[in-house]
């Protein structure tokens, strides 16, 4: 058989079996017949120069000719077989991605103490220090240094749980600011504190009163403190805790600790000032008290009030939570139904 | 203090809306809690005459004509048993609007027609308490002075068209709580003169003071005066005085009692009246009261007196609790005659204590408490003295008797107008300042910057400089200053280092899935020293509310297994729940309070799946969930050790108590059977949970410093390791040995299997170890790693008679 006419059968029927080849095993069982050491190809090479020589080099060309060709079309099906397999394997592997995921738990801040966490980064970022006194504090510490001296009526505003004659819950965070003017030195630069914390009274539990409930303190003092900056810083947190379209009015109140002694409305987020019942028809809710350090403060912690003064204000962090995120009835802080907890994990800062 | 705008308007020209004046006054001085308007609401009330009134046969009712003003007369159907013909009474015309809302119809009553209702006052809006006890259970009966005609609307008469202020009054303002305080200051805040009543008063009966001697001890009673009145006749007090006591939400009682309580709302003077029959003795004496001594008040309470309560005696019996209530046997009655009058200043301690003590604080010892006016008390009697003269027709015996007649001295404040204004950041001009002292009646002197105030005795809460500056500040209107940021030497603001330790703690709980819960401090005694080793003397309140809230906590867990209850009472058993808060306790002679973190776990890590791949919570889950918490802080785990402990309130085989650097940081462990069992909602359940002494720990955690170290270069070299050990043996015990003899590359200790069970003796447990070798500087022969496997295996033989398998 002339050569020629070999290497064109060949062809065809190579080309035929690797289209046969349908799986990787025998694809490579193909390769080795069509271009392996032994295939007929590769014995026309080696016995070369049994050839005319006149035929050789158009052979040779044509050989390697048709060994590139079956090494092209069998990458091709080689290429062709692993994607289907591929294929095979992603189709098994498919999932129902709109099944849900497994989910356990998310850690929540408690609500007051996500209250709490703002109003302090918020201080801390206008040069305040947080500070922390004992919950069992001293009658002096809480009361005296504080100008509420023993018999003073304002202590019935103020049921106290008292441990002994001297030691009691402290009814109020105030006197962390008398331990801290003490120790203060001024000579260093100004005071500025806020003081949060747990504080007791003794009220029976109900919707709008709980025994325990968290405050925190701030205390500016310096020696050109004004009533201008209590209002101004005032009216800044307002507006940081309750939003910016918040109006904020301050009225005479009294605390035997200031003097004078402001509160700080702001306007009613229900009805905007309009009147309603949250707001008593009022249009304003109360938040804070605060006011002008009273000299006596002053001078019982040793700070000349002729020189030094500053201003304070005490806000219940209850209220400010129970205010701002509509809550109902103070005992859903302390009952810790998961709940209730939960769903404010969206407000974490 | 309930202020009447009609009222006020005897003392000051005013012409403001009353909510547009509450708004200012609220702004400037006085919250004003709301304003009442008692007419809202209702309408067509008018006066009607009853003409004539005949009973209806067989019913209790009477069928009566009354003149309402208009061509002929109502018919109207009434049931009341005080109706009668000649009354001028409250009629509710058809159409017309009552308290409740309800809508008055014409209607028939057993086939008469009745046009109308004739009224009680509890039906147009009065609160039981202020209703004469004579109409309590009738209609309301117009008094003759009452000059009113029919059709005419029964608002007026009855005060029902005034406004009525509800003055929430700090108690530095009680000065307040009389209607020429609260007009005082109302004219300050309006700028509008005040005009006060001043009285001269007739004396017409003879002189009685010769004849009646009146002890006082001072220090109970700075001031005492009393004067007698004679021949008063006992009735009802005339309209316009009742209507006031009405709108200061007082009863009208008879016209002895009223003109004592009217010139206490008048002038914040508490005054008292007496049968003078109860000192046929002819004596007075204010004194503390003995031991033994009772006393009926007019409410009828008995009382055993207290050794520091002031009393009133007639020298032989007491008839009085000075300052806070009269006795029945000094009561006015309807056959009075002859009464003593009494203007007093007790000791506000005293009182205040004695109406707290015995549970009685009146309208007299609220105000004696926080303090009333040392100028008032004898023009008060005066005022008093001439009001029954005029109302009840007694004769004013000549002259006052004095029992003490303290003075004080009169406050005058110096200052200076640049301190108010460095105070409250202003500019006020002198000129400003004055007339705000002007419109506060106080007389100020002002030399350039020098300002010199004379305080009326009235305004005792004024005493300092910083009381003047808050009285020009709310003058000059807080609304005026302008808000301003505190200008200071820079300063820096943040946490302590233990307050940054706790947050970092509590945001890595946090991270792990916990919520975070806030339980009581206090609780009950049983629970306050659970969850310890060995409980330390508890810290009690002296007066608990109940016993569920009587001490104060030295555990977080008792919170949380409080908090667990509750929420698996309501169906929520998966719970992963922290808390971070102080524990309290009495040791060392001192009160302490340890800073704690307590954590609780139950039910599955997973909420419910549908690929049912869960895994339970168990020890070595909250464990895991610990040793976390742990590195995140920075503590080796080397240096924590747990060791089986038993606890209160703890399962006594599945707990430990947690040791970092040998000191006592902890515990971890199940929840006790005896404790979850005993709860319906738990009693399935296994709860798991820890708690630490953050006290301890966080000096260990301070500071922490990271010298970044690169990843080792070298391969690691992994062999595990198999032994058979006894029982007892305990993991610990095993990793010590491993660890000692396991030379200085290895590097990882890990247990990957526990067995006990069919497989092995009775007596035995198989343990597997995962052992990680590496030389971070050169690549690890076989050979020392071998040389060190050999060594722990013969520990391990030695020391555990491990079996090496
Ligand atoms: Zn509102």
């Amino acid at each position: 058989m002339d050569l020629f006419d070999r290497l064109k059968e060949l062809r065809e029927k190579g080309l035929d079996e690797i289209d046969k080849a349908k799986n990787e095993e025998k694809l490579n069982d193909v390769r080795v017949k069509l271009t392996g050491r032994k295939s007929e190809l590769t014995t026309i090479l080696h016995s070369m120069k049994d050839i005319d020589p006149s035929d050789r080099r158009e052979v040779g060309q044509r050989v390697n000719k048709l060994r590139d060709l079956f090494n092209a079309k069998l990458d091709d099906a080689k290429n062709e077989i692993v994607a289907a397999l591929v294929e095979e394997q992603l189709a098994k592997e498919k999932i129902d991605v709109t099944l849900p995921g497994r989910e356990m738990h998310l850690g929540t801040k408690h609500p007051i103490n996500i209250i709490l966490d703002d109003l302090e980064k918020y201080f801390i970022g206008m040069g305040y220090k947080v500070v922390q006194g004992p919950e069992i504090e001293t009658d002096h510490y809480c009361f005296e240094m504080m100008n509420l001296p023993k018999d003073h009526p304002a202590r019935d505003m103020q049921e106290t749980f008292y441990i002994d004659s001297e030691d009691l819950l402290r009814s109020q965070t105030s006197g962390d600011q008398a331990r801290v003017l003490e120790k203060h030195d001024f000579a260093k630069g100004p005071l500025k504190m806020v003081g949060p914390g747990k504080v007791y009274r003794r009220d029976d539990d109900d919707a709008t009163h709980s025994h325990q409930f968290m405050q925190m303190e701030g205390l500016v003092v310096d020696k050109n403190i004004t009533m201008g900056d209590l209002k101004g810083t005032l009216e800044l947190m307002a507006k940081h805790i309750f939003g910016q379209d918040r109006e904020t009015r301050l009225r005479p109140s009294y605390f035997p600790f200031t003097e004078p002694s402001v509160e700080m409305d702001v306007s009613c987020f229900n009805c905007n000032g309009k009147g309603c019942s949250i707001c008593k028809y009022t249009g304003w809710i109360e938040v804070l008290g605060a006011g002008m350090v009273h000299p006596n403060v002053l001078e019982n912690a040793g700070v000349d009030a002729n020189v030094y003064g500053g201003f304070a204000f005490g806000v219940g962090l209850d209220r400010f939570a129970i205010l701002k995120y509509g809550i109902d009835d103070i005992r859903d802080f302390y009952t810790n139904d998961v709940r209730f907890l939960e769903q404010f994990s969206k407000e974490e800062r | 203090m309930l202020v009447s705008y009609s009222w006020l308007k005897d003392f000051i020209d005013l012409d403001q809306d009353p909510k547009d004046l509450a708004e200012k006054i609220t702004r400037t001085g006085i919250e004003v809690a709301g304003v009442k308007h008692p007419e809202e609401g209702m309408k067509q009330l008018v006066v009607g005459h009853i003409i004539d009134c005949e009973p209806i046969a067989g019913t209790h009712l009477n069928l009566t004509h009354v003149d309402v003003g208009e061509d002929e007369p109502h018919q109207i159907v009434c049931g009341a048993p005080n109706v009668a013909a000649g009354e001028d009474v409250v009629v509710a015309l058809p159409g017309a609007r009552i308290a409740g809302n309800v809508k008055i119809k014409k209607s028939k009553l057993r086939g008469n027609e009745s046009n109308g209702m004739i009224c009680g006052l509890q039906e147009i809006g009065f609160p039981d308490n202020l209703v004469p006890e004579k109409y309590a259970k009738g209609i309301y009966v117009f008094p003759e002075d009452a000059d009113v005609k029919p059709g005419q609307s029964a608002f007026a008469p009855l005060g029902m068209d005034d406004y009525i202020f509800d003055f929430d009054i700090t108690p530095n303002r009680a000065d307040t709580l009389s209607m020429e305080g609260s007009a005082y200051e109302v004219g300050a805040i309006t700028d509008t003169p005040v005009k006060v009543e001043d009285i001269t008063l007739k004396e017409d009966g003879p002189d009685w003071t010769k004849d009646f001697a009146v002890e006082v001890d001072p220090e109970l009673a700075p001031k005492f005066y009393l004067r007698k009145i004679s021949n008063v006749k006992i009735g009802d007090s005339p309209l316009w005085l009742q209507r006031r006591l009405w709108n200061a939400g007082i009863r009208p009682i008879n016209n002895v009692v009223d003109v004592t309580n009217y010139i206490m709302l008048l002038t914040g003077q508490p005054m008292h009246s007496y049968d003078a029959r109860a000192f046929k003795t002819n004596k007075l004496v204010v004194r503390k009261a003995e031991k033994n001594e009772k006393l009926t008040l007019l409410n009828n309470k008995k009382v055993d007196l207290d050794p520091n309560d002031i009393v009133i005696t007639n020298g032989e019996e007491v008839v009085m609790m000075a300052g806070v209530m009269g006795g029945l046997n000094s009561e006015i009655e309807a056959d009075t005659t002859d009464v003593l009058l009494e203007s007093a200043i007790f000791d506000s301690t005293l009182i205040r204590k004695a109406a707290l003590r015995h549970a009685n604080r009146t309208e007299a010892s609220s105000r004696y408490e926080k303090g009333v006016n040392w100028d008032a008390t004898t023009r008060a009697l005066d005022m008093a003295a001439m009001l029954l003269r005029n109302d009840a027709s007694g004769k004013i015996n000549e002259g006052v008797i004095t029992g003490s007649s303290e003075k004080r001295q009169p406050v005058q404040i110096k200052t200076t107008i640049s301190y108010i204004n460095k105070v409250l950041g202003t500019d006020i001009s002198s000129t400003e300042i004055a007339a705000i002292f002007s419109r506060l009646n106080f007389k100020a002197e002002i030399n350039n910057d020098e300002l010199i105030v004379d305080v009326p005795a009235r305004r005792w809460d004024v005493a300092i400089p910083a009381d003047l500056v808050e009285e020009v500040g709310r003058l000059y209107g807080y609304d005026n200053i302008k808000s301003t940021q505190p200008v200071l030497a820079e300063t820096h603001g943040g946490y302590s280092k233990k307050e940054e330790a706790i947050r970092r703690i509590k945001n890595i709980v946090q991270g792990q899935g916990l919520i975070e819960a806030i339980s009581y401090s206090l609780t009950s005694l049983e629970k306050a020293i659970g969850f310890s080793q060995e409980p330390k003397k508890p810290v009690e309140v002296q007066m608990p509310l109940n016993s569920n809230r009587s001490t104060l906590r030295q555990n977080l867990m008792t919170g949380l297994v409080d908090a667990a209850s509750y929420n698996m009472a309501r169906k929520q058993n998966q719970l992963a729940i922290f808390e971070q808060g102080r524990v309290y306790d009495f040791e060392n002679n001192t009160y302490n309070e340890h800073e704690h973190l307590a954590a609780l776990y139950s039910g599955n890590v997973y909420f419910e799946n549908w690929q049912n791949n869960n895994e339970k919570i168990d020890f070595f889950y909250v464990k895991g969930q610990l040793t976390n918490l742990f590195l995140a802080l920075g503590i080796n785990t080397d240096d924590v050790e747990y060791k089986a402990e038993v606890i209160m309130y703890m399962h006594p085989t599945r707990t430990a108590g947690i040791y970092i650097k040998n000191k006592y940081v902890g515990m971890i462990g199940m929840l006790d059977r005896p404790v979850t069992q005993s709860n319906k909602a738990m009693k399935d359940s296994e709860i798991y949970g820890y708690e630490l002494n953050l006290d301890v720990i966080i000096p260990l955690i301070l500071n922490p410093h990271t010298t970044a170290q690169t990843a080792p270069k070298f391969p690691a070299v992994e062999r595990d390791l198999s032994i058979l050990v006894d029982q007892e043996v305990t993991n610990q015990a095993v990793e010590d040995v491993i660890k000692e003899n396991g030379g200085k590359y290895l590097h990882d200790l890990r247990i990957i299997d526990v067995y006990r069970g069919s497989h092995i003796a009775e007596d035995k447990k198989s343990f597997a170890y995962r052992l990680t070798f590496l030389n971070e500087n050169d690549t690890l022969t076989d050979t020392i790693v071998n040389e060190a496997i050999t060594s722990i295996d013969s520990s391990l033989e030695k020391q555990l008679k491990a079996e090496i398998r």
